[in-house]
């Protein structure tokens, strides 16, 4: 059990699950324009239930996200899919160690996750089309590392309640 | 402890399902297959049109907010705008009014050469108007989203063209949406004429300030400023509409080739409307070839 401050927590609703997922998404294509370090937010998303919810939200949801992303971005059909899946797996692998950290050190942690997706994307499009967006590319996982924690607080939120004794009382 | 109120349940010894690396295996199997069905036999193609079909929607729901602000934005601006624009199309009307009488003079002219070197008529392509929806954020390319596809009658390969100038190509059709790669993404290439010289060569994206010419000699006559359009060799894009201007020229002689970036006329931010001309090709074959009229 961790030793957080996070060891009592509510239950995690799913449907808030999913509409963070889908909100996260829909921020994805909001349109502000091209640019080679503008943060995945659906990623940090992915990774925080990966890692807090590993049994509901797994490594097949990931990849069906990043097919959308794919389809929505123009981009080679696949290739936020296998960041997706990549990343997913790496937090499900990660995600008990991860949890005894407090929000600094999961800064540090995650770091390591993102780079690796941006970089299979990245190395993805430089085999198949030889092409290299230039070296803003390596901020945005950078950004992506520093929104953990306030993605975090935010999702965490509503787990943080105080239970309320009359939704759970056996009369 | 109340029942139900607390996060951790201890994970269950038996029915594990699946396990992550096995899912990682297979997912990313698939993806990459995905990826290698798309760049290099282009099956996927159904695939990606029944996503893009399923997704417009939510996408339509996402751009609302950017709709939102720019209206609100529009409405501050509206009066002072809508004034400034009033009497830049007057000026613009004044100074068109010359050239109007003048193009009518000179295509009347045209149509007496054609019809005395027995030239075939050139024809107007059939235009569609569409809108942009989004810039996709794909760093990886340079792309706009229309809001037209093949309900619309929007075929790939179409050019698609702007007030300024060629804008780019139509390159993915989905049912209600299309992609169009634009001059400057690293894919694009275009034939082009400079307009003072009348010197052909091949621009393509990619580079800095946007395009450059490619396989030209050092001693071609290029000089920063020249305008460069469409030479309709392509056989896609119609002749004459403006591409870029040349930006700078850099001769070096020890390789015997100039570098010369050019800067593309229509420029894909803020651009709002557009418009798609069928290409040159097709229209050309729907158009009937009188017999005897060529060697």
């Amino acid at each position: 059990m961790p030793r957080t401050p996070d060891v009592l927590l509510l239950p995690a609703n799913p449907w808030f699950i999913g509409f963070t997922l889908v909100a996260a998404w829909l921020l994805n294509m909001l349109p502000l324009g091209q640019h080679g370090a503008r943060p995945d937010l659906l990623a940090v998303v992915l990774v925080f239930w990966n890692v807090h919810q590993p049994r509901r939200v797994g490594v097949g949801w990931a990849f069906l996200f990043g097919l959308l992303m794919d389809v929505h971005e123009g981009a080679l059909l696949g290739q936020h899919a296998l960041a997706y899946t990549l990343l997913s797996y790496t937090a499900i692998t990660v995600h008990r160690r991860l949890l005894w950290f407090g929000p600094a050190g999961q800064t540090l942690q995650v770091l390591p996750l993102f780079l690796l997706a941006t970089a299979a994307s990245a190395l993805v499009r430089l085999a198949l089309d030889g092409m290299w967006p230039g070296w803003w590319l390596l901020a945005a996982p950078v950004i992506e590392t520093l929104l953990w924690a306030p993605v975090r607080a935010v999702l965490l939120a509503p787990q943080r309640r105080p239970p309320d004794p009359d939704a759970t009382r056996p009369l | 402890m109340l029942p139900g109120t607390l996060d951790r349940s201890p994970p269950p010894f038996f029915r594990q399902g699946t396990s992550a690396r096995t899912k990682l295996v297979l997912f990313s199997t698939l993806a990459l297959g995905l990826m290698v069905a798309d760049a290099r036999w282009g099956v996927v193609a159904p695939l990606r049109t029944a996503v893009a079909s399923v997704l417009l929607p939510v996408q339509r729901a996402a751009l609302a907010p950017a709709e939102v602000w720019r209206g609100l934005a529009r409405r501050f601006e509206a009066l002072d705008a809508a004034q400034r624009t009033a009497a830049q199309a007057r000026q613009a009307l004044a100074a068109q009014a010359l050239a109007q009488s003048q193009v009518a003079q000179l295509r009347l002219e045209n149509d007496r050469l054609r019809e005395l070197l027995a030239l075939q008529a050139s024809t107007v392509p059939r235009s569609h108007a569409a809108q942009v929806l989004y810039e996709a954020a794909d760093p990886y390319a340079r792309r706009v989203v229309i809001d037209r596809g093949t309900t619309q009658g929007i075929r790939p390969g179409s050019p698609v063209i702007v007030q300024a100038g060629v804008l780019g190509q139509v390159t993915r059709v989905h049912p209600l949406s299309a992609e169009v790669t634009l001059l400057t993404d690293r894919q694009a290439a275009i034939a082009v004429l400079n307009a003072r010289t009348g010197a052909r060569s091949a621009a393509f994206g990619g580079v800095d300030p946007g395009m450059e010419l490619r396989y030209v000699t050092g001693e071609i006559d290029v000089q920063a400023g020249d305008l460069m359009t469409t030479s309709g060799l392509d056989g896609v894009f119609p002749p004459g509409l403006p591409v870029a201007r040349v930006a700078s020229v850099e001769r070096r002689p020890r390789s015997g080739f100039a570098r010369i970036l050019l800067e593309p006329q229509a420029r894909a931010d803020g651009v709002r409307h557009v418009l798609v001309l069928d290409p040159a090709e097709t229209t050309e074959r729907s158009v009937p070839k009188t017999p005897g009229a060529g060697p």
